[in-house]
């Protein structure tokens, strides 16, 4: 499966400042997996140490808000990554 | 409250629109605004709800105007430089609508003042720029019972939301907690001038449509906007049941100060300047530093010879530092490595050191070639 992963400005440092990349997988941990050999450190500062979704961080498959690392994510879907910004 | 002669004539566009009419006019005019924060969002939406009509307008800002807030602050001129923005913002209001009453709140917004401020208003737009704010900020909305527009911007990206007693998620649902090394403000990151524009004025349409009642608030929806894409994306964004502050068993029922950091007897603190100096006058004795990031960021840049002990790992591995190797623990940004001294401590190892602001504020201070993921 082949979807898109949208990344939230503050994390872009991890993505030579690239906002969309391709990904592989049909779940959410598979997709973050598959990111992280691309764009090493990126999940760590999505996904804590006991695989939960840190709390200033939302995850989103098309519009639809994703709780849990085993949501599923079909061919096409874009994964939105969303971070609690503070500027002013 | 009925229009004057001149107010008909001002808000004649206004009283043009069916939607708005004068009934909404009315409704404008006896509203009760308050805009937390005179910065980047601050300045478009006071000044476009200072243009509707909004009866009272609130401005806190404990700020004074610089000259780098002039690239978007649009509320300020040069002549205000150095100026308390609240009051510099005040005037400017006033100026531009003498038919409203504007207030100045030139404070810090804290526990101990919210219920005072908030009390006078019925509507409150959050453009702060400090994460702790806002939290306090949306609590004491929930607990009073005020509806909220929150905004905030980062580089070329901003988002937007409305709570609505009652109707919908707040921004805790949305990112319920804060995170511990905190998120880079505009000062830090850089911002798009013209950004906050987008988003301040955001700000200020939803107010409008709360008060005069028009068209579907943004509630429960997170609408975030790409201006380098020129691109709005909307989140369906639901109550959590479990939130701290809205949901069905609360833990905050009193508007509060951020909670005080993890208690630091034993640790000592370095500040990068202080370890800068350690380092050059340690002589051949230089001290222990311990990197917890995870390995892949060590990998992206560190310090010359740190070594790497996640701080997942640590418990385990503890064993590899000496009971008085007085360890200085590093982090990116300061949180994991206080943790570890936390670690530390436990197992009886004397006097570990952390270095307060992580890399990120080695980099700044004595360091820009050093990467920090």
């Amino acid at each position: 499966m082949s979807c898109t992963v949208r990344i939230a400005s503050p994390l872009r440092s991890y993505t030579a400042g690239a906002a969309m990349l391709a990904a592989r997988g049909s779940t959410l941990a598979e997709v973050l997996a598959n990111l992280e050999q691309r764009c090493p450190g990126i999940r760590f500062r999505m996904i804590d140490e006991h695989n939960r979704i840190r709390p200033h961080m939302r995850l989103f498959v098309n519009a639809g808000e994703a709780r849990e690392l085993s949501a599923t994510v079909r061919d096409g879907d874009t994964v939105h990554v969303i971070c609690a910004l503070s500027g002013g | 409250m009925t229009l004057s002669a001149s107010e008909r004539e001002r808000y004649q566009r206004h009283l043009t629109l069916v939607e708005i009419g004068a009934a909404g006019q009315e409704k404008l005019k006896a509203a009760r605004v308050l805009v937390v924060g005179a910065g980047g969002l601050g300045s478009p939406a006071a000044l476009y709800l200072a243009a509707a009509g909004c009866g009272t307008l609130g401005l806190l800002d404990c700020d004074r105007v610089e000259l780098s807030n002039l690239q978007r602050q649009v509320l300020f001129d040069s002549s205000a430089i150095a100026r308390s923005k609240a009051e510099a913002g005040r005037e400017r209001l006033a100026s531009l609508n003498p038919e409203i009453r504007v207030v100045a709140h030139a404070l810090e917004l804290k526990a101990a003042n919210v219920r005072a401020v908030f009390k006078d208003y019925d509507l409150v737009l959050d453009g702060t720029d400090r994460l702790a704010t806002r939290y306090l900020v949306n609590d004491a909305c929930v607990i009073l019972g005020l509806p909220l527009v929150s905004a905030a911007i980062h580089r070329f990206e901003g988002q937007v939301m409305t709570y609505v007693p009652g109707q919908g998620p707040c921004y805790r649902c949305v990112f319920p907690q804060a995170p511990e090394g905190g998120v880079a403000n505009c000062a830090q990151a850089g911002v798009l001038g013209v950004l906050p524009g987008v988003l301040g004025t955001l700000q200020a349409t939803e107010a409008i449509k709360l008060i005069t009642g028009v068209g579907d608030p943004l509630t429960g929806r997170l609408l975030t906007y790409d201006a380098l894409e020129m691109r709005f994306h909307e989140f369906r964004v639901a109550r959590r049941p479990d939130c701290a502050v809205c949901g069905t068993a609360p833990t905050i029922t009193e508007p509060r100060d951020p909670a005080a950091p993890p208690a630091t007897a034993g640790v000592r603190r370095l500040t990068a300047a202080a370890l800068s100096e350690l380092l050059h006058d340690a002589g051949g004795k230089a001290p222990l530093l311990v990197d917890v990031r995870e390995v892949a960021e060590y990998a992206a840049g560190h310090l010359e010879g740190s070594v790497n002990i996640p701080l997942g790992q640590l418990p385990q591995r503890i064993a590899e530092l000496a009971p008085d190797a007085a360890p200085v623990f590093i982090c990116r940004s300061g949180g994991r490595s206080l943790a570890a001294c936390q670690v530390a401590l436990a197992a009886q190892i004397a006097s570990p050191a952390n270095l307060e602001g992580g890399l990120l504020a080695w980099s700044a201070a004595m360091d820009p070639t050093l990467r920090v993921l």
